[in-house]
């Protein structure tokens, strides 16, 4: 019947309805986002679990190319990097007899006072696979995941310092958001002085010092390591130095080689354990259980 | 059956799906990238506001919405709302897409840097109003900046590597529509 009309022209009210409806069904998934998100970050990080990987035999041979490129640049100064090279080495040898003394003294005074200290950490070490972030977002993947044991939260470090903690695991690959990101805050220890500070992100290449105490007593050049509070991550990973800003703020200068991410550490953290129950006058008459269920929780860990 | 293949539109949209993951490859590279370096262009709004104006019958909504939301789930953006504004600012220019054939690229041009920065405000508005946190005025406007400022580099990119331009007037699909 409708011979005489263009048939776009019913078309057209039922699209502008379609297009409704799709703005509202996405304005809908950020508003369930923002109230429940770990659901929707949980779906964000199959996505990328599904996508990433299948990306990886095209990005290797674009990177390589993009490092030989930097490297090629770098061969011009290739005689001055030697010489600060042979001169920091030299330096470095004083500081590994240095250590080696002071770690048999360690050891020693350590047996003479029967100190029991943290069980070592173990790593697993990831490769980074994609920069998954925008200009705004700092963070990473790491091409290890659930498989691997990999939990939220854990500490992950190159070889020298943190770069930041797993934010997000999938099958086979997990995000880290980095100590730059602006979402990240970190509990620190100022070192010589015992200061406490949150280490907040904020985008920048230099994180800031906040909530510090004293800032008088912290100086730039001191250093920085994680101070376990909160029990997010183990105490005592080498964080950064400090430095003064050019906005004579307290500024933190990583350790860790933000421009060289390759390989990645991803501490093995075992859970911190509670102290639930207030303290019982009169002992159980089963002896101490909870004792032995700590020990076999935190050799479970060590094992895992 | 036959009048989806029509004028090869399959072959475009599946142009538009290549370019699209070649931009969010370059993106997601394993490169050395600083906290606090510049921000480039959002190349694939350029891309859509360009392509929508030009044939507006190869990048159907549900494709945009579709490509940009794929991006915001993996470049860690909230997912949903950058695509539905750029769902909003695409409708916009699509609905003008037949006035637009009479300008020039400059007037052009300037329309579409007006819709661009409707855009780029309503989702700063919509991260401010739902009090998630967004990076700073200065960085948002720098991003606008490249983007207006690659805006006829897209344009001519299209033009020239794919052939594609705004159809004349008159002209006609292999069916006798008008375009």
């Amino acid at each position: 019947m409708a011979r005489d009309r263009d048939p776009q022209e019913y078309a057209r009210p039922v699209r502008r309805i379609l297009v409704g409806v799709l703005i509202v069904l996405l304005l809908g998934l950020f508003l369930l986002w923002r109230v429940d998100s770990p659901r929707v970050e949980r779906f964000r990080m199959a996505l990328i679990d599904r996508v990433v990987p299948g990306m990886d035999w095209a990005m290797a041979p674009v990177t390589w190319v993009a490092g030989v490129a930097g490297g090629f640049q770098s061969y011009s100064r290739i005689h001055e990097q030697n010489q600060e090279l042979r001169r920091e080495l030299q330096q470095m040898k004083a500081w590994r007899e240095a250590a080696i003394q002071l770690e048999q003294t360690n050891a020693k005074l350590l047996d003479l006072n029967q100190v029991r200290l943290d069980p070592k950490l173990t790593h697993v070490t990831g490769v980074v696979l994609a920069d998954s972030g925008s200009p705004f977002r700092q963070s990473v993947l790491l091409n290890v995941g659930e498989r691997d044991g990999i939990r939220d939260g854990w500490a992950t470090m190159d070889g020298l310092g943190v770069v930041g903690r797993i934010s997000g695991v999938g099958r086979s690959v997990s995000r880290v958001v980095l100590l730059t990101d602006a979402s990240s805050r970190v509990p620190v220890t100022v070192q010589p002085s015992g200061q406490r500070a949150i280490l907040s992100g904020d985008n920048s290449p230099l994180p800031p010092l906040d909530f510090l105490e004293k800032t008088d007593v912290v100086r730039p050049g001191d250093r920085v390591v994680t101070s376990g509070d909160g029990g997010v991550f183990p105490p005592g990973l080498l964080v950064g130095q400090v430095v003064q800003g050019s906005d004579r703020r307290l500024r933190v200068a990583p350790s860790a080689d933000y421009l060289r991410l390759e390989f990645l550490r991803v501490l093995r953290s075992h859970e911190a354990e509670r102290i639930g129950d207030p303290g019982t006058l009169i002992p159980l008459p089963g002896g101490l259980p909870p004792v032995a269920d700590g020990e076999a929780a935190r050799g479970r860990a060590s094992d895992g | 059956m036959g009048s989806m293949f029509r004028d090869g539109v399959w072959i475009w949209r599946g142009l538009f799906v290549l370019i699209f993951v070649a931009l969010l490859f370059l993106r997601i590279l394993p490169l050395p990238a600083e906290a606090g370096r510049l921000p480039g262009p959002d190349l694939l709004m350029g891309l859509c506001c360009a392509w929508v104006l030009r044939r507006p019958d190869h990048l159907p909504a549900l494709l945009i919405a579709a490509a940009v939301l794929v991006e915001d789930m993996i470049t860690m953006r909230p997912p949903g709302l950058w695509t539905a504004i750029m769902l909003v600012g695409t409708e916009f220019l699509r609905s003008r897409a037949a006035f637009s054939r009479e300008l020039t690229l400059l007037s052009e041009w300037f329309m579409v840097a007006v819709v661009m920065l409707a855009m780029m405000l309503a989702y700063r508005i919509a991260l401010t109003l739902t009090m998630l946190p967004q990076p700073g005025l200065g960085m948002t406007l720098i991003q606008y900046l490249f983007s207006v400022l690659t805006y006829p580099l897209v344009v001519a990119a299209l033009r020239l590597a794919l052939g594609l331009r705004k159809p004349a007037t008159g002209e006609v699909d292999a069916l006798g529509r008008r375009l």
